[in-house]
């Protein structure tokens, strides 16, 4: 029997029908830059206010219409939590966005794979810590781009 | 078909009476409704039924109205959000149904408070007027200001499933005009009658929203606008200060009086 880490699991899935490209080309509805956690300030004019999709590094290549679907209209930063390192300094900048930011909602986009439920983790914790609240959302990404769920966090 | 999702449901049940029974059985309560404007897709999109739910009931629905024909409904896909299996709220819709429970757990109440009504002395007579307090404030507004003054907005209030609401909520603050009226010439008979049509009004108008209107309208919202909702609810809080929290404690002290 198999085992060891589903968050590397190799999977081969080239044989697979993935339906057709979009006949236009697609707009990119990034409207910022950087957006890697590490780089960004919780305090840029971009996120003052907005509703903020914190996305693990994974998802925008798992999904198909991760631009249309969640990045349009939103502001954005993306990390892995479970490469990257300094992660505590991902949790001030949670919490930054939180009370200093005072943005409006908070949308935490991940992988299925467990490890990858670390970053939901790390909002959680923020928003604990917080003295401002606001709705958390939590997205989960199949291997397959398709969407596993979609809820609020109310816990 | 298409004509028929656009009909309107009084018109449907008034041609097609078996559709009535056909709607209660999925929990679909129209047949009493007052107004009966609603159009059957919004009827059947507000109560979040499950996809395959959804079609049985159509498939039932088209063959009670069209006996003669053979309609093939097709399995409409639905996100899992759209699946209604368990009510998840988003936060500010929460708040909403957690003060509903205060608000069930004051009515949990109301049938011992009138067991024991006695408007001859005036202890009696103050406790009818704390709880007409509760009601005011806390039920009222507080809460209702909230539906009314926020989440409402975000809607048209032409809409029938919210001139229904509205209805309710005004029904209820002419029985709590009826009741204050009467605790004072300690007519028991009116307060009783008053607290009892109370307690059953909002109970179902809860059960509406918890169950139908609140999932709608959280399916309905943005991100958004659930955001704005939230920051504007939060504001209420403050605003109220410690006036919520003192109406908790006494519905606290009256299920203490009476356990
Ligand atoms: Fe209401
Ligand atoms: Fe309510």
């Amino acid at each position: 029997m198999e085992c060891g880490c589903p968050g590397s699991k190799m999977m081969d899935r080239r044989d697979e029908d993935s339906g057709d490209a979009p006949a236009a080309a697609v707009n990119s509805q990034l409207r910022q830059w950087p957006i890697q956690l590490h780089l960004i300030s919780p305090e840029a004019p971009y996120y003052t206010g907005a509703d903020v999709l914190l996305t693990a590094d994974c998802v925008a290549y798992a999904m198909g219409g991760y631009h249309s679907d969640y990045l349009k209209g939103k502001s954005i930063a993306i990390a892995c939590p479970k490469l990257d390192a300094g992660q505590d300094i991902y949790a001030a900048k949670i919490r930054s966005w939180l009370e200093d930011a005072k943005i409006n909602t908070l949308t935490v986009l991940i992988m299925e794979v467990p490890c990858c439920g670390g970053l939901l983790h790390l909002a959680k914790q923020a928003l604990a810590a917080s003295s401002r609240k606001v709705p958390l959302k939590a997205v989960v990404v199949g291997l397959d781009g398709e969407i596993r769920s979609e809820d609020w966090v109310t816990d | 078909m298409e004509q028929l999702l656009n009909s309107g449901i009084k018109q449907i049940i008034d041609e097609h009476a078996e559709v009535g029974p056909i709607l209660e059985a999925y929990g679909i309560g129209c047949v009493p409704c007052s107004v009966g404007t609603c159009l059957l897709k919004d009827i059947v999109d507000i109560h979040g039924l499950s996809a395959t739910q959804e079609q049985a009931l159509m498939t039932k629905i088209a063959k009670a109205v069209y006996p003669d024909r053979d309609i093939v409904i097709p399995l409409r896909a639905k996100t899992s959000t759209e699946n209604g299996t368990d009510l998840t709220y988003s936060p500010p819709m929460k708040k909403l149904v957690d003060e509903h429970t205060w608000i069930k757990r004051l009515l949990a109440q109301v049938p011992n408070l009138i067991r024991t009504l006695d408007l001859t002395a005036e202890p009696g007579r103050q406790l009818v007027r704390d709880v007409l307090d509760f009601i005011r404030n806390y039920a009222d507004r507080f809460h209702h200001a909230k539906e009314e003054d926020i989440l409402f907005k975000y809607f048209d209030e032409k809409l029938d499933i919210l001139q229904v609401m509205l209805t309710d909520h005004e029904s209820g603050r002419s029985h709590v005009r009826a009741i204050a009226g009467a605790v004072e010439k300690q007519d028991a008979a009116t307060v009783s009658e008053h607290l009892a049509a109370y307690r059953e009004l909002l109970t179902e108008h809860i059960k509406k929203e918890n169950e139908i209107l609140y999932p709608w309208m959280d399916k309905e919202m943005s991100d958004s606008q659930i955001g704005q909702m939230f920051a504007a609810f939060s504001d209420v809080d403050v605003t109220f200060g410690d006036g919520p929290g003192k109406h908790i404690a006494f519905v606290e002290t009256l299920e203490a009086l009476n356990s």
